[in-house]
């Protein structure tokens, strides 16, 4: 178990104060995971299970298992996000071993359908739309780009073949559309 | 390589994808922990696709943190509200302190109050008493004076009783006789003076000793072959009273110690003081 920081000053970052909180095994840490890292991890997940719902249910076995292994955590080692993903592909990939994986897959295109129906549409709130209105001056292709490889479970190789893309274009492209976000956000 | 160079590989975009082995993940580690600008250029690019995702509802359904939380059970320190709905910074810094600023705030002003109590408790007390201590002084000075008050009285009777003697001294109509003490009191004495217009007798009570309980002297007037004719009772207290009026021969004054209210007869054997005219 790493050593608990002996204090939080206003401009700790997010990473050292969810690693204070864990060792202070305080839940707020989960919370602070789950807004911070929940959804790259969800699509750590997402690139073995499509399923959005199976790959939320294992999102929260993942929490879950942060909680209860917080001690086995060592920022010596490395970053706490690269330990978070190693918990969570180990899930992702247990997850491929049950019954229920085998299941879903069979009806894989129904549950689709019902999902596409529970995404919130956001449009309710006027400050929602204003901003998304900036995040529409991405081009298509660069939301598509983020869209598959941050928040779908896409690997470069799959965009590339979906976008009929070389898979250097792919690369260059995400970076590219990275930073057209980071300056409108 | 360098920094920029690694920056622009695109490898610090494909971590957050999740594109990088574990190996692959921990070598960006270490260069974020090495150089700085990298550590900041993966908080920032994080950042960036973390705010896009939120805007654009992408990301697990918040009900996972929800079930999740529940899951781990119900716990004191964890406010599941706020984090559903707060920015977690505020939280964050005010968990820093580990004894909360007003209890901090509290304490000094416990403390400062204690302080305070205990000095204002010590004033009080000291206050309380120098006032006793006041009063008592103030007791004793009304003593004092209550005393001094008696005492000048007294010397102011005294005065006047010698102002009296003195007037009746310098009265040339009186004969002024002078009584000295007998054997059962030698060292008592009185004076008498008698007006031999009016015949009034006066008793200066000088020197007698306190007649017992219920007992008075009384004063006579001694004539030639006569008994003692009673002069009056007096007062041991009144140093100069007028008694009663005598006419005749008298050759001497004399007086005994009676019973109270006085005697007709004069008991001999108890005279104090006896005192002859001087024959003119």
């Amino acid at each position: 178990m790493s050593e608990p920081l002996p204090y939080l000053s206003a401009n700790s970052s997010v990473e050292e104060r969810i690693v204070y909180l864990l060792n202070d095994k305080d839940k707020k840490a989960i919370s602070l995971i789950f807004d911070n890292y929940g959804a790259l991890l969800l699509n750590v997940i997402k690139r073995v299970i499509h399923d959005q719902m199976m790959a939320e249910e294992v999102l929260q076995k993942v929490l879950l298992k942060i909680w209860r292994n917080a001690e086995a955590y060592n920022d010596k080692k490395g970053s706490l996000f690269t330990w978070l993903v190693s918990i969570t592909r180990n899930a992702a990939i247990d997850q491929t071993r049950t019954k229920d994986f085998r299941l879903s897959k069979e009806s894989n295109r129904s549950i689709e359908l019902v999902s596409i129906h529970n995404k919130p549409d956001g449009n309710d709130e006027i400050e929602k739309m204003y901003v998304k209105q900036l995040m529409n001056q991405l081009p298509d292709v660069q939301k598509k780009l983020i869209d598959l490889s941050y928040f779908g479970g896409y690997t470069h190789q799959e965009i590339a073949n979906k976008l009929n893309m070389p898979l250097g274009t792919v690369k260059t492209r995400i970076r590219l559309a990275i930073k057209h976000l980071r300056s409108v956000v | 390589m360098n920094t920029r160079e690694y920056i622009e590989s695109g490898i610090l975009e494909a971590y957050w994808a999740g594109g990088l082995t574990s190996e692959e993940m921990l070598e960006v580690d270490r260069m974020a922990d090495q150089h700085p600008i990298v550590k900041s250029e993966l908080e920032e690019i994080r950042k960036s696709i973390q705010e896009y995702g939120q805007l654009m509802g992408k990301g697990p359904d918040h009900a996972v943190l929800a079930k999740t939380i529940e899951e781990i059970g119900e716990g004191d320190r964890f406010r599941f509200m706020e984090s559903l709905n707060g920015e977690e910074p505020e939280v964050i810094v005010k968990r820093v302190n580990v004894v909360p600023v007003w209890s901090i705030a509290a304490s000094i002003l416990l403390v400062v109050s204690a302080g305070f109590n205990f000095l204002f408790f010590t004033e009080f007390k000291k206050a309380k008493d120098q006032v006793n201590e006041l009063q008592a002084n103030m007791e004793a000075v009304k003593q004092d004076q209550l005393l001094l008050a008696d005492l000048t009285k007294d010397q102011r009777m005294e005065l006047d009783y010698a102002n009296l003697r003195i007037a009746h001294f310098l009265n040339a109509d009186n004969v002024h006789v002078r009584m000295d003490g007998l054997p059962i009191s030698p060292e008592a004495y009185a004076n008498v003076f008698w007006n031999t217009k009016s015949n009034a007798v006066f008793i200066s009570v000088d020197n007698l000793p306190e007649p017992p309980h219920g007992h008075q002297y009384q004063l006579w007037a001694i004539k030639p072959g006569q008994s003692p004719i009673d002069a009056g009772v007096f007062d041991h207290n009144q140093r100069v009273q007028e008694l009663k009026v005598i006419k005749g021969n008298v050759s001497a004054f004399a007086v005994t110690l009676e019973k109270e209210g006085g005697s007709p007869v004069a008991t001999v054997e108890k005279t104090f003081v006896k005192g002859f005219l001087k024959k003119s």
